[in-house]
């Protein structure tokens, strides 16, 4: 298996994914959506909201913040204190406050916390505007979860994958139509039809407009797609950066693995 | 209030009201501004350039 990193930012990642089959590429991609543990926002003790939301729409907007998630914390369900009704020890929450007088725009960015290691990943996030004598002061109570549960826990924003795809030409007549009917030139990088291939296959997004120029038969073209080979682009939400999303994501399978392997040698 | 997140994806989106609307106020072009903003998809687009924005609407009735 290898990996080529086409993009890598703190946000965001592209890469291409060879030499694996599509149920581990898909494992990856689920693991990133839905089992990498972050903290956000699950219960808010609300002390004075003259806003103009409701509490729930305030509560609900606020469990929606990414917080940046320090690995030291566990999910409730995992921690030995043994919370009961989301009331848990410091090892399983963190504690968050808020207390804004209007005239204001509240922020994200307005949070005090208790752990100086967690605190919103954004800190422009618009929460609520209040007017000349509102008012909002709150306790948020953040805990671990896992995406799969809510999308407040969700890290791995728009994970995605699609096969390589192999785009073989050979000049012909008709070539030309081929520039104009691949939408912008994703793909084929030369404008003319004698280096037609110049190409470049990871922008492919399989329109399939080149269809009614050639037969599906002709093989002037042929446009097929490597079974092993996977092009990834995923977005974090701010909570982890996009490389420690994905090796925690494979961390997690790794781990299910383990315990599916230890489960098979107890029977 | 702009949602925090994107309905589709979850992308965080509401950090990027302000400057859209500030932009877009001083005429420029909201598509320009959306890509400067990063945000590619379309159900991220429709986000920002379907909001209305209620706040100052309901804040006389508090």
């Amino acid at each position: 298996m290898d990996i080529d990193i086409i993009e890598l930012s703190k946000g965001s990642a592209k890469f291409v994914l060879s030499g694996t089959n599509p149920a581990f590429a898909n494992g990856i991609r689920r693991a990133m959506i839905a089992d990498v543990p972050t903290l956000a926002i699950e219960y808010v003790n609300l002390y004075d909201n003259t806003s103009v939301l409701y509490d729930e729409q305030l509560g609900l907007r606020l469990a929606l913040v990414p917080l940046t998630t320090d690995g030291d914390y566990v999910p409730q369900s995992d921690c030995d204190c043994g919370a009961v009704d989301g009331v848990g020890c410091p090892n399983c929450e963190v504690s968050l406050r808020l207390d804004v007088e209007g005239p204001k725009m509240v922020y994200s960015g307005d949070f005090i916390s208790a752990d100086p290691k967690v605190r919103p990943a954004d800190e422009k996030i618009p929460i609520v505007e209040l007017k000349e004598g509102q008012r909002v002061m709150l306790e948020a109570i953040a805990h671990v979860g896992y995406g799969r549960d809510h999308v407040r826990w969700q890290a791995g924003v728009a994970c995605g994958y699609k096969h390589l795809p192999t785009v073989e030409v050979e000049p012909c007549p008709e070539c030309g139509n081929v520039l104009v009917e691949c939408p912008e030139h994703a793909v084929f990088m030369a404008r003319s039809i004698e280096n037609l291939t110049e190409k470049d296959e990871l922008k492919c997004i399989k329109c399939g407009n080149v269809r009614h120029i050639f037969d599906l038969t002709d093989p002037s073209l042929k446009v097929t797609y490597d079974q092993h080979t996977f092009v990834f682009s995923l977005e974090s939400d701010g909570s982890y950066s996009a490389s420690e999303l994905i090796l925690k994501a494979a961390d997690v399978i790794k781990g299910r693995a383990q315990e599916f392997s230890d489960i098979l040698k107890d029977l | 209030m702009l949602p925090v997140r994107c309905f589709s994806c979850g992308k965080v989106i509401a950090s990027g009201y302000e400057e859209f609307k500030a932009r877009v106020e001083a005429g420029e072009d909201k598509g320009q501004v959306l890509n400067d903003l990063g945000y590619s998809r379309y159900c991220c687009r429709r986000m920002l350039l379907s909001h209305i924005e209620m706040v100052d609407v309901i804040a006389p009735y508090q």
